[in-house]
């Protein structure tokens, strides 16, 4: 093959070198417009309303006026909830509780059409359960979807132990938690069996990856969502979908 | 003929890269990996373009250069290169991306870039040698 293109008179073969040269010329302008217009100029919608999340949403304002009670967060006048099968440690659902959430409490907790639930389960280990009784601990002082959302601030790298104390601690103090209390809590008898009352409607229903969501109505069957994508437009679509 | 049958064993080797990082994108699971920076890569803007996930646009990229194996002449070497040298440019800014904003590298990035690294080498040699038909 070298051989045949090293005996090829390419070399004085001018138009294929030059159709060649157009040819990597238009493909590096072809791409630079496509990757300029695809991602919106270096700035893709989700990238966007993360930093916004980020810049402007803490958990204290994300929730702010919004009953909370237990592991659900809404008005209790809701027509439907929404459940949230989520792992501490997935970077997926990072992704959809910082990038998701805020418009989904904005348009839809905050106008009443739903009520968010928190079904905390471990599928990443043990370390993972540890992330669960923090956030459930924080459910008696009624800020747990504050610590979900502000344990997820601070994920780490989901094959390490990141879920220590002082992670722990430095969430419950973020969000206004008393964090001797929280620890406390989550050691507790309730948080346990809430962890495994969460862990056992998961394992019926099937759902074995996270984050994974079930939209439930009176005297109608759970729904569960099927998700193509976790930003908010396309979550927002299969939720209107779903609540139709 | 052997450039041709060298370029498609490549392509082959490609898709089965891109239609791996396809699945597990659609599939909202974990790549296989070893480097430690996949899932990071994956989940970051850069995974997607105007809503399409990179690695489906790579896999009809291959699937469009393994097409052009199929035929003889200068214009189906033309496409194979030229399609090929986009997939060079853009692996280009994906790696970019990964040293640079994304701050994590991804095995099966790095073996689609080398993949298209040696497809794109051997689409222009097939370009200059391909007999006028």
């Amino acid at each position: 093959m070298a051989r045949t293109l090293l005996r090829h008179p390419f070399l004085v073969d001018r138009n294929r070198l030059l159709l060649l040269l157009g040819a990597a010329a238009l493909a590096l302008v072809v791409v630079a417009v496509v990757v300029s217009f695809g991602s919106g100029g270096g700035s893709d919608s989700s990238a966007s309303t993360a930093a916004t999340t980020s810049a402007t949403t803490s958990p204290a304002t994300l929730f702010a006026g919004l009953p909370q009670r237990g592991d659900t967060v809404g008005k209790a006048s809701a027509p439907a909830s929404l459940l949230v099968y989520e792992d501490p440690k997935c970077p997926y659902c990072r992704e959809w509780d910082l990038d998701t959430l805020p418009t989904v409490v904005r348009d839809y907790v905050r106008t009443g059409r739903i009520r968010l639930t928190y079904r905390g389960i471990a599928i990443l280990g043990g370390n993972s359960v540890i992330g669960l009784r923090a956030n459930y601990g924080a459910a008696p002082q009624s800020k747990l979807w504050n610590m979900v959302v502000a344990m997820y601030e601070r994920q780490g790298d989901e094959r390490t132990n990141w879920i220590t104390v002082p992670v722990i601690t430095d969430a419950a103090k973020a969000i206004g938690a008393n964090p001797e209390q929280l620890l406390k809590d989550a050691d507790s008898k309730a948080v346990t069996a809430m962890i495994e009352a969460s862990q056992a409607e998961a394992a019926s229903r099937g759902i074995n990856q996270t984050p994974s969501f079930v939209v439930e109505r009176p005297l109608t069957q759970p729904v569960e969502l099927n998700v193509t994508g976790l930003d908010p437009d396309s979550f927002t679509a299969t939720l209107d979908q779903a609540l139709r | 003929m052997r450039l041709r049958a060298a370029i498609a064993v490549f392509c082959v080797v490609g898709i089965g890269i891109a239609a791996y990082l396809t699945v597990v994108h659609y599939a909202h699971v974990a790549p296989v990996c070893v480097t430690g920076g996949c899932e990071k890569v994956q989940q970051s803007k850069y995974s997607e373009l105007a809503g399409v996930p990179v690695a489906l646009l790579g896999l009809v990229a291959y699937a469009v250069i393994l097409g052009t194996t199929l035929v003889r002449g200068v214009t189906a070497a033309f496409v194979g290169a030229f399609v090929a040298l986009a997939g060079v440019a853009f692996s280009g800014y994906l790696l970019w991306a990964q040293l640079g904003p994304i701050g994590a590298v991804c095995q099966w990035c790095l073996g689609n870039d080398l993949t298209i690294l040696v497809v794109a080498g051997l689409t222009i040699a097939r370009m200059l040698t391909e007999p006028t038909t």
